[in-house]
């Protein structure tokens, strides 16, 4: 197989190595006999740990490790042994200017015979993400609620039965693994100079990249199994890892999708809200659902991905409600599913009347203030420097649905205001009220409140103060 | 059989579980191709088509591969799922893989017995979708009509899918054949004998002057129609789409009178369908009186007249609304301060008891007025009408 990352012991009686310099080598090239990738979804990360199996002489022996046509990190690259490591003494790297994608190791061994080496580094390319799939029942009571991951590989290297572990959480690096890939050892300016040139990825012939995706599609079916994988969970520090069971094999452009974890009867609510700044104007209606063993969810956390969400509808077929992106979901943390208007509910916002009053006065030419209301006499000259404007609104709801339905109103408002109510709100935050109601099927409500804004001089505050009124 | 050539969508089930990375073959293999036994279109998203189709795939025991491929269409490749519904066995999904620069992806599917499996594949697709149409024919009288609601399903998804149910989000399933390139104009519902109002309505604000020098403003005709049980409507909301209005001419056949973009209705609301503007009804507009009341300090109020002198030229009587618009009359009046109109109707003048209570707001006031025809001499008999209204607070 070509274009792959290959170890070569190289025969030579000269060391140790320092550039690779003779005409006439022989090389042996050990084949690698495991393969585990943990793959990072915050970043174009993975880490590839593989071992392969290397015979050694006493002295010194050249290792070559080449990687042509791949993302790798060669500053990440790292040799350990598994075996007869205090017999084996790695003593140097050494990174030939002219073959950027290859590096050699000067081993300096006690032993004579295999010893297991272990090769990690970094790859750019390959990527893993989550998509989930929810269908409620016709009742719109309770879901299945299917997660899956796709792995995607586009690293220019082949993966065959690799063991395979997804993290979750964030990770900081301060320079991207592709860029160290492309960059190389070399200094900036020599990579810009090796960019402009020969060296940019190849294109690999299509008959190599078909014998690669053919070998991987016999690695897929090799690993026969008559159910799909459970996938194992495990929580780390501030990481979460899916581990993959078994081995799979992903080729080079090629990617796989499997199931993360299968939620049954997963019992959500129906709330209609409108939250101008999450939802836009218009009252939408949610499934709520939490990711929690009582929600029948709660395994691991649920990774970002995209949901498409579906409802059984009751004729032997599904209805398409939506599509949206969610964010990680920690376990116990609540899930909205945003399914947009509904054609059913109408929402309407309605002005009923408009006045003011508490009006106070500037004296012409002195920052003294009169109020009628407090008694003060008023002359011609004064001019208004502070009033109170009265809003008088009314959300109106309409419920055609075939059910009652709960409804949850969350509206901000500038400056000081009073909101009079006798819709028992809360407040959301300083400036925001909130108030609920429920609207029985076929029937309309009226939720009526009062916005008092403080002007001018009446303004003393920023925030929104409730006046609950009977 | 040998498959090169992709047009369209292909489900092929690789027998005796044999590897397969592309459906562009090399090598010798045999598969079968399962046609498709069902295929629903729902149509019940306002913007997305879903496509449910059923195949019976031949199974072998063990991991099976089943391959899907599509070319000229517009299949959201990510939506794609098969759902086995029943089989030899049990029969499960593995894993799905997404071959490079494809319209493919091969499923993984374990089945405990050799046999046929029944599965489901679902899929969004685009450039198959739908629109409302609606065509009114009213009754010479102009006080019903029978409303026939089409919808036209258009398929340029590049894709025959043969006899297939449909369901639009309301109303009765549909099965209809669908052709590759077709628009299909379905019936989907007919109502009979709905009452409808036609109505001329005087909004200086939105609708302007026909005549500006002479104050005559435009009056819009519109057919109303209310959208509940009790007007032979309300089953559910009429989508947005295009009506055609056609009056019936009383010698059996129909004139078309033009034709409207049907607003999107809720039920228990009204569908209005702009006619024109007619030429028979004519308002004049003006303002009468415009007098200032100093309050307190700089504090006024505004006394204001509005005069309607309305002619009705035609041989039947007819309903005007009536609509001022307190923000655009202060406009007129003074300027605008950015500040919410605060008004109130004064005295007995003629239009200040005709107010319609629910249609009222804030910003705009809403009055009916029946006009009668005219009379045996031709001629058209003036009405006035006055609106009074003070408005208050302003500097």
């Amino acid at each position: 197989m070509r274009f792959k990352p290959i170890l070569v012991l190289i025969a030579l009686l000269i060391a140790p190595l320092t550039t690779h310099a003779s005409n006439i080598d022989l090389s042996t090239v050990p084949t690698r006999d495991t393969v585990q990738l943990t793959i990072y979804n915050s970043e174009d990360l993975t880490l590839v740990r593989e071992t392969r199996r290397v015979t050694f002489k006493r002295g010194m022996n050249p290792l070559q490790f080449s990687w042509a046509n791949t993302l790798i990190d060669p500053s990440s690259v790292d040799l350990r042994f598994r075996t007869h490591s205090g017999e084996l003494d790695l003593l140097d790297t050494a990174y030939p200017h002219d073959k950027p994608q290859m590096l050699y190791w000067n081993v300096q061994s006690e032993w004579d015979g295999d010893a297991v080496v272990e090769i990690t580094y970094f790859t750019s390319g390959i990527s893993w993400s989550a998509d989930y799939r929810c269908v409620s029942n016709p009742g719109e009571t309770s879901m299945a609620f299917d997660g899956y991951v796709r792995i995607t590989n586009n690293s220019g290297e082949d993966y065959a039965d690799a063991q395979i572990r997804l993290v979750v959480g964030t990770i900081n690096l301060v320079e991207k693994v592709r860029t160290l890939a492309e960059r190389g050892v070399l200094s900036q300016n020599e990579a810009d100079d090796y960019r402009m040139g020969r060296t940019k990825l190849r294109q690999m012939p299509a008959n190599a990249r078909r014998e690669m995706m053919d070998v991987a599609a016999k690695g897929m079916v090799a690993a026969e199994a008559l159910s799909p994988k459970e996938i194992v969970k495990e929580g780390l520090s501030e990481y979460f890892i899916f581990a993959i069971p078994g081995t799979e094999s992903v080729a080079h452009s090629w990617s796989k999708r499997m199931k993360l974890f299968e939620g049954r009867d997963v019992p959500f609510r129906i709330q209609y809200r409108y939250r101008q700044q999450e939802y836009g104007e218009a009252l939408v209606r949610l499934y709520l659902l939490r990711n929690d063993e009582a929600g029948k969810l709660g395994s691991a956390p649920l990774p970002d991905g995209i949901v498409r969400v579906y409802r059984d509808n009751g004729r032997d077929g599904l209805s398409f409600l939506t599509e949206q992106a969610i964010r990680y979901v920690p376990i116990g943390q609540e899930i909205e599913l945003n399914l947009g208007t509904d054609p059913e509910v109408i929402h309407e916002r309605i002005r009923l009347k408009s006045f003011r009053d508490s009006f106070w006065y500037r004296r012409h030419g002195v920052s003294v203030y009169y109020s009628p209301d407090e008694g003060h006499r008023i002359q011609v000259k004064d001019t208004i420097a502070g009033w109170d404007d009265h809003q008088q609104w009314v959300d109106r709801i309409r419920n055609y649905r075939g059910e009652a339905i709960d409804v949850e109103i969350r509206r901000s408002f500038d400056g000081h205001v009073v909101f009079k109510s006798g819709l028992d709100p809360k407040l959301h935050d300083y400036r925001t009220p909130q108030f609920n109601a429920r609207v029985e099927v076929g029937q309309r409500r009226d939720l009526v409140y009062e916005l008092v804004f403080k002007q001018g001089y009446n303004k003393k505050q920023d925030n929104v103060t409730l006046k609950r009124v009977s | 059989m040998s498959c090169t050539v992709w047009n369209r969508l292909a489900l092929i089930a690789l027998v005796a579980g044999f590897s397969l990375s592309t459906p562009a073959f090399a090598g010798i293999r045999l598969i079968t191709l399962p046609p498709r036994e069902r295929v629903e279109i729902q149509l019940d998203h306002a913007r997305v088509t879903l496509v449910e189709e059923e195949r019976r795939v031949p199974l072998t025991q063990g991991v099976n591969e089943v391959v899907f491929s599509w070319a000229n269409t517009s299949i959201d490749r990510n939506s794609i799922q098969l759902r086995p519904l029943s089989g030899p066995g049990k029969v499960e999904v593995l894993s799905v893989s997404y071959p490079p620069g494809q319209n493919a992806l091969t499923w993984q599917v374990s089945s405990e017995k050799a046999g046929p499996a029944l599965v489901r594949i679902s899929y969004l697709i685009g450039q198959l979708d739908k629109t409302f149409a609606y065509r009114a024919e009213v009754s010479h009288d102009e006080k019903t009509l029978t409303l026939r609601q089409y919808i036209l399903l258009h398929n340029a998804a590049n894709e025959e899918f043969g006899t297939a149910g449909m369901w639009p989000g309301f109303g009765e399933r549909i099965e209809r054949p669908i052709g590759v390139n077709e628009t299909r104009k379905i019936l989907t519902a007919r109502y009979t004998d709905v009452p409808v109002r036609k109505t001329y309505t005087a909004d200086f604000a939105r609708h302007g002057y026909l005549e500006a020098a002479k104050k005559q403003l435009r009056i819009p005709m519109h057919y109303v129609l209310q959208n509940d049980s009790a007007h032979g409507l309300g089953d559910a909301a009429l989508r947005f789409g295009k009506a055609r209005i056609f009056l019936q001419d009383g010698h059996g056949g129909a004139a078309f009178l033009g034709e409207d973009w049907a607003a999107f209705t809720p039920r228990d609301d009204e569908l209005k369908l702009f006619l024109g503007v007619a030429r028979d009804i004519v308002v004049k507009r003006t303002i009468d009186r415009r007098e200032e009341i100093r309050r307190v300090g700089n504090l006024c109020d505004y006394d204001v007249v509005v005069k309607y002198e309305i002619e009705n030229f035609k041989d039947s009587s007819a309903v005007l609304d009536i609509i001022e618009s307190m923000s655009a009359l202060r406009r007129e009046i003074l300027s605008d301060t950015g500040r919410d109109v605060e008004w109130e109707t004064l005295g007995t003048a003629s239009l200040n008891g005709k107010l319609d209570p629910e249609r009222t707001t804030a910003d705009e006031i809403v009055a009916q007025v029946t006009l009668p025809p005219r009379g045996a001499d031709q001629q058209a008999t003036k009405q006035t009408f006055t609106l009074h209204i003070r408005i208050k607070n302003e500097w």
